[in-house]
């Protein structure tokens, strides 16, 4: 034991730097939070930008497009496929990638010459069916399933520790009744629960973060029933009491952070849990709806192409973010479980 | 561990009779059944938000059908009622009719049950057989480079949604290699159930193989193994026989937990492989919002799932001189 006095925190963190995997898992979150924040700055189009001449183009591919000034939202521009270009008087003159023939008034551009309203971007990843960038709807994606992750924990959070707290401090009949409910909703495999509750709620973007909150706060619940049983008769809550502390005042401050290190492990356990329950959701037509990326969805669009035999990017590169996503959080999550309690980092 | 070692007949008799003790005990059963009506209210509540008569025909519809099919579906009726109605068919083995094809519900089960239980008995001995084998060897060779791959492989295999890895084992299997058929149902020949049960078998085979090795390892750091190898025992005996036979009780329960497990990962792999299984037709259902459907294939399910849950916790407990003690 040092003789310097350091918090249990600080300790956690010690440790925590000390496990590898911990560690990457750490750099890769980081870096697709960063890149989900900053979307819109490190992809060339908009997400629901549809290029139909430039569907179901491999990897690495590049294209050709004017960008012409959208009325209706200036901040995105309408993009062209053209084949070339050539500018006579106050109009362009361009083929289109069949070769059509067509003229556009100059001024409708977004630009002042050829360098702002011309260009042919990189489509990293290639395109889908719709001729939308892969590369640009992964990073969205990311955005949805790091949002969905996040929204749901809090949900479940919310629920599993406010009835994991009044079940372990109150305990009789209202534990009962809590235990009734967790055992309830432990009945159904998580993935059927959430599927369950979509149907229920309907599709969309917060029915889908509202079902898988509502399907996973039962673990949460539990660990904190169980601090809360183990460390309510200890000498420093029956302090509280004789202090004349009200029973929400012991609840929340004095043994909810006993229990904050488990929690915080299960809540980046189900934040994996959640990405995965959200893609699977989308993959079978529930959840987040199309135009909105999702990397279910695009994983489902490229299973239509796999059995062709071609185009395996679009279900590889989705499936392949997910993996990561998944990954990271475990790595993580692990050597959390392991900085946050060292005698089970034997498992 | 006990000091008497009865016959292996006897003790399997033993742990039978315990087993069913623990499973039918008044209070528990008591319990079990109440925990039951909790699932059977939540399962009537699955139905399309709003009107599902509307939802179901559209906006178009005009009012005389919508309030035909409501009544026809009994939605006229106040809600606890409705529930009251549900629980009483339930009674009875009435899971109601299906909205698209009109047949009872149980009907479309019941022929749909023997493939999904193929399709999860298979998965579940592959992942028993090879998860066990995998957790034991990790556990022998603990920190060596086979320890490395096989635990850093399960970790994809934990990471991975079912749905993703079947997709990779249709690309690479199926189209690439052309190694097996990557849809259909078994009765087109064997090789059709390949590429399914491996699919479902991996996230319980990753468990099993990690769980498998850390109750190896815990079980090698006490106290009576050293005992045992201080005795003069070979390494071999000591790690097959005192070892690798109390480190399987928590294996034994993750087993039977996971296999309740593997009916929901039915679901989505019985959709990717086009498997004719309870799944598949789940899906189709969710698909027409046939809400008389999901609900009949989602209690069965949530049935099973608490069925062999509480044979799992018994099991445990049969199993584990210490916690039958503490209860």
């Amino acid at each position: 034991m040092s003789t310097r006095r350091e918090t249990p925190t600080q300790l956690a963190w010690k440790r925590l730097r000390k496990n590898t995997g911990a560690m990457v898992g750490i750099v890769i979150l980081l870096l697709m939070v960063l890149g989900a924040v900053a979307a819109p700055l490190i992809t060339p189009f908009s997400p629901t930008t549809q290029i139909l001449e430039y569907a179901v183009q491999p990897a690495g591919f590049r294209g050709s497009v004017l960008y012409r000034t959208n009325p209706s939202n200036p901040g995105a521009p309408s993009v062209i496929a053209v084949q070339d270009f050539a500018v006579r008087g106050d109009s362009v003159y361009y083929t289109d990638p069949a070769g059509e023939p067509y003229r556009l008034a100059l001024t409708s551009l977004a630009g002042r010459d050829s360098t702002e309203w011309h260009a042919r971007p990189l489509f990293l990843l290639g395109t889908d069916r719709f001729g939308r960038d892969m590369f640009t709807r992964l990073v969205y994606g990311m955005r949805v399933s790091l949002t969905v992750g996040l929204i749901s924990q809090g949900i479940a959070l919310l629920i599993g520790i406010v009835l994991g707290s009044i079940a372990g401090y109150f305990r009789g009949w209202i534990d009962d009744v809590v235990m009734w409910l967790v055992n309830v909703v432990w009945s159904f495999p998580t993935l059927l629960l959430v599927v369950a509750f979509s149907v229920i709620l309907g599709k969309g973007y917060w029915q889908t973060f509202v079902a898988i909150g509502i399907s996973s706060w039962v673990d949460i619940a539990r660990i904190v029933r169980g601090q809360f049983f183990a460390i309510r008769e200890q000498e420093y809550i029956e302090a509280t009491r004789a202090l004349g502390y009200g029973s929400l005042r012991t609840m929340f401050r004095h043994m909810l952070p006993n229990a904050a290190g488990p929690v915080v492990v299960l809540a980046t356990a189900g934040f994996a849990t959640a990405i995965i329950a959200e893609s699977s959701l989308s993959f079978i037509g529930l959840g987040v709806q199309p135009p909105d990326p999702s990397w279910g969805q695009m994983i489902k669009d490229g299973y239509g192409y796999i059995a062709l035999g071609t185009n395996w990017g679009m279900t590889l590169f989705p499936s392949a973010a997910m993996a990561t996503a998944v990954i990271a959080l475990n790595l993580f999550g692990d050597g959390l479980r392991d900085a946050l309690d060292p005698k089970t980092s034997q498992r | 561990m006990s000091t008497s070692n009865p016959a292996p007949a006897s003790r399997w008799i033993h742990v039978g009779v315990t087993l069913l003790r623990a499973v039918v005990a008044p209070r528990k059963l008591a319990y079990t059944l109440l925990v039951l009506l909790g699932v059977v209210m939540v399962t009537f509540f699955i139905r399309p938000p709003g009107d599902p008569a509307r939802v179901l025909l559209g906006q178009r519809a005009d009012s005389t059908s919508v309030a035909a099919l409501r009544q026809k579906l009994g939605l006229d009726q106040p809600v606890p009622i409705q529930m009251l109605r549900y629980v009483q068919n339930l009674g009875r083995g009435d899971l109601g009719r299906s909205i698209a094809t009109d047949r009872p519900v149980l009907d479309t089960i019941l022929e749909r049950l023997p493939a999904t239980a193929l399709l999860a008995v298979s998965s579940m001995i592959l992942a028993t057989l090879f998860g066990v084998l995998l957790g034991v060897i990790a556990a022998w060779k603990a920190n060596s480079w086979i320890d490395t791959v096989t635990m850093s492989t399960s970790l994809f295999g934990i990471s991975l949604p079912a749905f993703v890895v079947g997709l990779l084992m249709v690309l690479v299997f199926g189209v690439a290699l052309e190694w097996f058929p990557n849809s259909g149902y078994i009765d087109r020949g064997l090789p059709y159930l390949v590429l399914p049960m491996i699919t479902l078998a991996i996230r319980p085979l990753s468990i099993i193989a990690r769980m498998t090795r850390s109750s190896m390892l815990d079980v090698l750091g006490q106290d009576y193994i050293r005992t045992a190898r201080a005795k003069g025992l070979s390494y071999v005996a000591v790690f097959m026989k005192h070892a690798l036979r109390n480190a399987l009780n928590p294996v034994v329960t993750t087993v039977s937990a996971w296999f309740a497990g593997l009916l929901a990962g039915t679901y989505f792999i019985e959709y990717i492989f086009n498997w004719p299984g309870i799944g598949l037709a789940a899906f189709n259902a969710i698909e027409k919002l046939d809400y008389p459907m999901i609900q009949g294939t989602v209690l069965l399910t949530a049935v099973v799932f608490v069925a062999t849950n509480t044979v799992a916790d018994a099991l445990y407990a049969v199993l584990d001189p210490k916690v039958r003690i503490q209860s």
